[in-house]
C-alpha cells in the first residue's frame, strides 16, 4: 500500500529527477567515449574530482557559478589526462580507468586534508549551493510546476541533453564519425576521418560531463564534500550506459529506474527499515536490472 | 639452436625491461611526490626520510610493514588469479569484508574448540565466505553475459553496508563506542611472530600462497587450463575445456583469497571486526596485480612495496604535515607510468626508432645519389658460403 502511494505521489518523481541528474550527466558523458570505442570505467573518479573542484571553487570564490566552472575545468583536465593515456599512449583503458578511480579517492582526500584540515568531510557556510530556478510561465503549484519546475540549471540541462545528444549521435556528421570510430575505425580512416582526434574530443566531453555530474552531487543537495562521496554512482551510471548501449533515451530510462530506487531507499528509511539495508537498494536494483537485461538480450540473440 | 638463444635473450630482456620500467616509474613517482610535498609546504627530504625510517628503519618498523603488507598480498593474489583467467573481479574489497565478518563470527561464537581446530576453521570459513560472495557474479556472466566488472564493483558497497549493519546491530559488542564485534576467543588467534607488534603467521600464509599459486598456475594442468581460458577462450572451448566452469571457479578462488585476507586481518591483527575495516585493500590489490604483471610471485615484492608506502605514509604524516593519502596518490602514479610504459621502455623505444630512422635515412641517402647500394651486402654472399 505504502509502495503504491510512493509510486503515485508527484513529489516522488520530483525527487527522482533530482537524484538522477548526476547519473544522467555522467552516463551521457560516457556515451561519447562508448560510441568512440572506449570503455570508460573512470566515470566514478572523474565525478569525484569534479565534486571536489566544485566545492573548492565555490568556497574560495563564494559563488556557485565559480563552483560549476571549477567542476567543468577539473573534469576537462581529467578527461584530457584520460585521453593522453588511452588515445596518445595507447594504454589499456581498463588500467587507466582503475588508476583514475583510485587516484581520485586518494588525491581528493589528500587535498581536502591539506587545504581544509578536515579528514572525512568538508562543509562550510561559505560553500554556495546551486540555485533553483523556476521555469518562467509555469506556476510552481501546477502539475508541471511541481514535477519539473524549480530545479537547478544542471537538471534542466541534463534533461535537454537527452534528445539533443540523440540527434547528435544518430543524425549528424559528427555523430556518424563518432560511432564509426567505435565500430569501423579502419573504414573511417580510409574515408579520411581522424579517429584519434574524435577519441580525444570524446574523452574531453566525457570529462566535462562527469565534472558537471560531480558538481551537482556536491552543490546540488547539501553543498559539502565527503570523502569518496560518489559511492559507486559512477558505476551505476556505467550500468545505465551499458544497457542503454549508448542510446540517450535508453540511458534516460536506466538512470530514471536507478533514481527511483534511490528515492525508494530514502522512503524505506522513514518507514523504519534499518538504514544500512535501505541504502543497499540502489546497488541491488542496479545488479538485478543488469542481470535481467543481459538475460533478455541473450534470449533475443539465441532465438 | 639459434632460435633458443634469441628466445632466451628476448625473455631476459623483457624481464629486465619490466623491472627497469617499474623502477623508473617509482623514481618518477617519487619526484612528483616531492613536488607535491614541497607545494604542501614541507621539506621533501625530511618527509621521505620519515617515510623510510618509519617503514624500514628498525626491526619493529619492518615487522609493522610486513604486517601491513599481508592483506595487500592476498588481495593482490585475488586480482591476479581472476585477471589471469580472463575474469574481471573488482569485488575484492567486498569479498574481504565478507571473509572478515565470517572469520569474526566463527572466532567469537563457536566456543569450546581447541586452537588447532578453531583457527583453521575460522580461516576456512572466511575464505569460503569470499568464494560465495564472488562466484555467483561470474555464474551470471557465463550464463547471461552480465558484465561482472559492474556487478562485482557494486557488490562491494552492498558487502560494506551489510557488515556494518551486522556489527552495529545484532553483533554489536555491548557498550562499544562504534560498530564492532566482541573479541574473538584466544583459540582463534593467529600466532604472533614477534613479541611486540602485529606481525603474525598470516604473513607466512600470504607468502606461501604466492609460491603455491605460482606453482599451480605455471606447473599444473588446472593452472594451464585457467591461463588458457584467460588468454584464448575460443581455443580452450575447441580443445574441450569447459570455459564457463573454469571461469566461475577462478572467480570463486579469487574471492576466497580476498576473504582469507579479511579473516587474517580479524584473527591476526584486530582480534575483532571493526566497522569500515579496510582502507581500500581490495582496490590496492588490483594495482598490485597489474604491477606484478599478473604473476603470483611478482605479487610478493609489489605487495611489500605498497606495504612500505602505507606504513611509511603514516610515519610521514606523524613527522610532517603531509597527509598519509600521499601514498595512495603515489601508487596510482606508478600504475599510470608502468601501464603507459613511460620511462625506461619509452626511452628504449625512442632510441630504437632513432636507430631505424638513421638507417633509413642512410638508405635514402644512397638512393639519392642515384646509385642503388643494398644496405646489407652480405645477403648476396649467403648462399655461396
Amino acid at each position: 500500500m505504502e509502495f503504491i502511494e510512493f509510486l503515485t505521489e508527484l513529489t516522488t518523481y520530483r525527487a527522482v529527477l533530482r537524484i538522477m541528474t548526476p547519473l544522467l550527466l555522467a552516463a551521457l558523458g560516457g556515451a561519447f567515449t562508448y560510441h568512440a570505442g572506449i570503455l570508460n570505467i573512470a566515470l566514478e573518479g572523474q565525478m569525484l574530482f569534479g565534486a571536489f573542484a566544485a566545492v573548492t571553487a565555490s568556497y574560495y570564490f563564494g559563488n556557485a557559478i565559480a563552483g560549476v566552472i571549477g567542476g567543468i575545468l577539473a573534469g576537462l583536465l581529467i578527461g584530457l589526462i584520460f585521453g593522453l593515456f588511452v588515445v596518445r599512449f595507447k594504454t589499456d583503458e581498463f588500467i587507466v580507468g582503475i588508476a583514475i578511480n583510485i587516484l581520485a579517492v586518494g588525491a581528493t582526500t589528500f587535498a581536502m586534508r591539506a587545504l581544509f584540515g578536515v579528514k572525512a568531510s568538508f562543509s562550510d557556510p561559505g560553500i554556495k549551493p546551486l540555485i533553483k530556478i523556476p521555469i518562467p510561465g509555469i506556476p510552481s503549484d501546477s502539475f508541471l510546476g511541481i514535477l519539473i519546475g524549480n530545479h537547478t540549471l544542471l537538471t534542466y540541462i541534463s534533461l535537454l541533453l537527452v534528445p539533443l545528444l540523440f540527434i547528435l549521435f544518430y543524425y549528424t556528421r559528427f555523430g556518424m564519425h563518432l560511432r564509426a570510430t567505435g565500430e569501423h575505425p579502419e573504414a573511417l580512416e580510409t574515408a579520411g576521418g581522424n579517429t584519434s582526434l574524435i577519441q580525444w574530443i570524446a574523452s574531453a566531453i566525457n570529462g566535462v560531463m562527469c565534472g558537471l555530474a560531480g558538481t551537482y552531487l556536491a552543490l546540488g543537495y547539501l553543498s559539502q564534500f565527503v570523502k569518496n562521496m560518489t559511492a559507486g554512482r559512477g558505476f551505476i551510471a556505467l550500468a545505465a550506459l551499458l544497457f542503454g548501449a549508448g542510446n540517450p533515451f535508453k540511458i534516460f530510462i536506466g538512470t530514471f529506474v536507478f533514481g527511483l530506487a534511490d528515492s525508494l531507499s530514502i522512503r524505506f528509511q522513514s518507514l523504519g527499515v534499518p538504514p544500512y539495508f535501505a541504502l543497499m537498494v540502489p546497488y541491488i536494483v542496479t545488479i538485478i536490472a543488469l542481470i535481467f537485461v543481459s538475460a533478455r538480450q541473450k534470449k533475443r540473440y539465441t532465438m | 639452436m639459434n632460435w633458443f638463444n634469441t628466445n632466451l635473450r628476448d625473455i631476459l630482456v623483457g624481464r629486465m625491461n619490466r623491472f627497469g620500467q617499474i623502477i623508473s616509474a617509482i623514481i618518477l613517482a617519487i619526484i612528483i611526490g616531492a613536488l607535491i610535498i614541497y607545494i604542501n609546504g614541507d621539506d621533501p627530504l625530511v618527509a621521505y626520510q620519515a617515510l623510510i625510517i618509519s617503514s624500514l628503519g628498525s626491526s619493529a618498523a619492518i615487522a609493522s610493514t610486513l604486517s601491513k603488507s599481508t592483506p595487500l598480498i592476498l588481495t593482490g593474489l585475488c586480482a591476479t588469479i581472476a585477471f589471469r583467467s580472463g575474469v574481471i573481479n573488482i569485488g575484492g574489497e567486498g569479498q574481504l569484508y565478507m571473509g572478515a565478518i565470517a572469520g569474526a563470527i566463527v572466532g567469537v561464537y563457536i566456543t569450546g574448540l581447541p586452537a588447532i581446530i578453531h583457527l583453521p576453521l575460522a580461516l576456512i570459513v572466511g575464505a569460503l565466505a569470499g568464494f560465495i560472495w564472488a562466484a555467483p557474479f561470474e555464474w551470471f556472466k557465463v550464463k547471461y553475459g552480465t558484465d561482472e566488472l559492474v556487478t562485482t564493483t557494486l557488490a562491494n558497497y552492498i558487502a560494506i553496508l551489510f557488515t556494518t549493519y551486522l556489527v552495529t546491530n545484532p553483533l554489536l559488542k555491548p557498550g562499544a563506542p562504534l560498530g564492532m564485534t566482541r573479541n574473538i576467543l584466544p583459540s582463534a588467534y593467529l600466532p604472533k611472530l614477534v613479541s611486540h607488534g602485529q606481525l603474525n603467521v598470516g604473513f607466512l600464509i600470504a607468502v606461501s600462497l604466492c609460491v603455491i599459486l605460482w606453482f599451480v598456475f605455471f606447473r599444473t594442468t588446472l593452472g594451464y587450463e585457467l591461463r588458457m581460458v584467460g588468454s584464448n577462450p575460443r581455443f580452450s572451448r575447441y580443445i574441450g575445456i569447459s570455459v564457463g566452469f573454469r571461469q566461475i571457479l577462478a572467480m570463486g578462488l579469487s574471492g576466497a583469497l580476498a576473504g582469507l585476507g579479511g579473516a587474517i586481518v580479524v584473527l591476526g591483527i584486530q582480534h575483532r571486526f571493526i566497522q569500515n575495516l579496510s582502507p581500500g585493500w581490495g582496490f590496492d590489490g588490483i594495482l598490485i596485480a597489474l604491477l606484478a604483471g599478473l604473476n603470483p610471485l611478482g605479487v610478493l615484492p609489489m605487495g611489500l612495496l605498497f606495504g612500505i608506502l602505507k606504513s611509511g605514509g603514516l610515519g610521514m604524516e606523524a613527522a610532517t604535515n603531509v597527509p598519509s593519502e600521499l601514498s595512495e596518490v603515489l601508487q596510482s602514479i606508478i600504475i599510470f607510468f608502468v601501464a603507459a610504459e613511460i620511462g625506461v621502455t619509452m626511452f628504449f623505444r625512442w632510441r630504437n626508432n632513432q636507430k631505424v630512422q638513421v638507417e633509413e635515412s642512410l638508405k635514402m641517402g644512397t638512393l639519392d645519389e642515384g646509385v642503388f647500394v643494398p644496405s646489407d651486402q652480405s645477403s648476396f654472399s649467403d648462399g655461396e658460403e
